[in-house]
Parts: structure tokens; C-alpha cells; sequence
């Protein structure tokens, strides 16, 4: 039975009283905070940018282009790609915990974050360990150039994103976040599936459209 | 009536974005190079992009702004995707540096 007193915290919608407890939260809102969504902005136009880059140098060396992906691991790209989306899943399944106020279940779930997130790392430095076997290096063509950039960049980012998860770890372990208040937690997710949704256009981008 | 909680629709939208990425995969290692497969490699992103922002993120009953931009990011990528496809030498003619 759901506590006809919740619908008065932030979190739930006005009509949600017969709906499970892992409803959404209220219509509307700003999923975590306004100063979360700026630094998401801000990095969904640095890629932004980087894919511009990415086209105009298609355009310009078609041919790196064309040949450029199938020199690629492309198994890696999808192991990336699984981990990811997956790494994403785990985060929303941890933030629909903490509304059921089930912390130790979240606090599982975000290891299970940090694991795909590790899988990720490791799968991207022995791909570029393969490339350099295949004397793959940054400046054999623009193709290389544009993928070694973006990618690299990308790498860092799930790097500190990592990072940003360990802290919700410890945060949810120390009891900050609650049903009615986890607005820190929301922050980081969105922080998370924004690293998510950049993969999502890199790798067809890079491994797939020739 | 049989409700699926939003907690559970996030297994299916998990399954759903592991099978669209094998098989664009697929694709991509089977078929040559066309319009066709880069018109489902476009459309693929979109999809993907859309599920991760309306249900992981849960932008779909958020503020309009934040969904709308979002969303926006999702429609224009897979549109530059084709034009780039389609259009390589007006693209190429618009970056090229003069002298």
C-alpha cells in the first residue's frame, strides 16, 4: 500500500497514489539539478562539435573514411557499446531502488555500473593496444585522427563518470539519498546517460557508417 | 489490466537497445554501403537516443525545455547523417578554406 502522505513530497505525481511506487516523478520537473543540466549542455556541445569535425573530414578524405571503419576492432565497439547501455540500465534500476527506498538493492545496482564502466576502460585500452599492433597510430590518416580524438576524449569522460558513481556509492551508504530527497543521485544518472547517449552516436559514427 | 511498473519497463528498453545495437551491427558487416543501411544506421541512433532520454533519464514527463533540446539532439545527428551521406561535395564546398 502506498502512504497517501507521499503525495505531498516532490517525487510523485499528484494522481499516482494507486499507481505502483515506482512511479515516476512529478511532470515537469528538472531531472537532478539546473547546475547538473549546464555541464550536461555544456558537454553535449563539445561533442557536438567534434561530430561537425567528424563530418567535414568525412567529406574531405572520403576515402580514410570508407576503409577507416572495417580497420577497426569492430567487436570491441560493440562490446563498448553492450557495456555502456548496460552501465545506463544499471543507473535508472539504482534511482527506481532509492524510490522504493530499497538502498542496498541501488547500492548494488551502481556496482554494477562501475563494473560495465571498468569492462569499458579495459575493452578500450586493449583495443588501442590492438590498433598499435596493427600499426594503427594517430596520425596514420584523418580517419585515425578524428577516431583517436573523440574516442579518447570519450574514454576520459567514462573515466570521471566513474568516478561521480563511486561517490553516489558512498553517499547512498551514508544514507543522504531518500525517497523524497535524492536529487544528488538524480544528477549523477543524468550525468551518466549523457556519457551514454555521446557513445551512442560515436559508435556508428566511427565503426559502422563507411 | 495487466501494468507494467516503470522499474520493470526498463528491462525491456535494456533488451530493446542491446538488440538494436547487434543488429545494426549486423547490418553494418553485412550489407554493402547504401542509402538504405545508412538511412537504418541514422534511424538506429535516433531510436536508441530517444529510449535512453525518455526512459533512463526519464525526460519524458520533465520540463518541456530540457525534453525538447534533448530530443532535438536525436532528431538533427541522424539528419546529418544523411545529408552528409547524400550531400558529400555542398558539405565539403561549405568547409573547404579558401586560398
Amino acid at each position: 500500500m502506498i502512504d497517501a502522505g507521499l503525495n505531498t513530497n516532490k517525487w510523485v505525481a499528484a494522481d499516482s497514489a494507486d499507481k505502483p511506487l515506482d512511479r515516476l516523478p512529478k511532470a515537469g520537473r528538472i531531472p537532478g539539478n539546473g547546475a547538473v543540466w549546464v555541464g550536461i549542455y555544456a558537454e553535449m556541445t563539445e561533442f557536438a562539435l567534434m561530430f561537425i569535425i567528424c563530418f567535414a573530414a568525412k567529406v574531405h578524405y572520403p576515402a580514410a573514411f570508407s576503409e577507416g571503419p572495417s580497420q577497426l576492432n569492430i567487436s570491441a565497439g560493440i562490446l563498448n557499446t553492450l557495456a555502456l547501455l548496460t552501465s545506463s540500465y544499471f543507473v535508472a534500476k539504482a534511482v527506481g531502488c532509492v524510490r522504493m527506498n530499497q538502498i542496498n538493492k541501488a547500492v548494488h545496482w551502481l556496482w554494477g555500473t562501475i563494473a560495465a564502466a571498468v569492462f569499458y576502460l579495459l575493452v578500450k585500452a586493449w583495443e588501442y593496444q590492438w590498433n598499435t599492433e596493427q600499426g594503427i597510430e594517430v596520425d596514420t590518416n584523418m580517419f585515425f585522427t578524428v577516431y583517436y580524438y573523440m574516442t579518447f576524449n570519450h574514454f576520459l569522460h567514462v573515466a570521471w563518470g566513474g568516478g561521480a558513481i563511486l561517490w553516489a556509492i558512498f553517499r547512498l551508504k551514508r544514507g543522504a539519498y531518500t525517497p523524497d530527497s535524492h536529487e544528488g543521485l538524480e544528477a549523477i544518472a543524468s550525468y551518466w546517460h549523457m556519457i551514454d547517449l555521446i557513445w551512442i552516436i560515436i559508435f556508428p559514427l566511427l565503426y559502422v557508417l563507411r | 489490466m495487466f501494468v507494467i511498473s516503470n522499474y520493470k519497463k526498463l528491462d525491456l528498453v535494456w533488451f530493446a537497445l542491446m538488440t538494436m545495437t547487434l543488429a545494426s551491427a549486423f547490418i553494418a558487416e553485412s550489407a554493402e554501403p547504401g542509402l538504405l543501411v545508412t538511412m537504418a544506421i541514422a534511424a538506429t541512433v535516433m531510436v536508441k537516443g530517444r529510449l535512453v532520454i525518455n526512459r533512463f533519464m526519464e525526460l519524458h514527463n520533465a520540463h518541456a525545455y530540457v525534453r525538447f533540446s534533448m530530443n532535438f539532439y536525436f532528431y538533427v545527428l541522424p539528419i546529418l547523417i544523411l545529408v552528409v551521406y547524400l550531400f558529400p561535395e555542398f558539405i565539403a564546398d561549405l568547409t573547404r578554406m579558401s586560398g
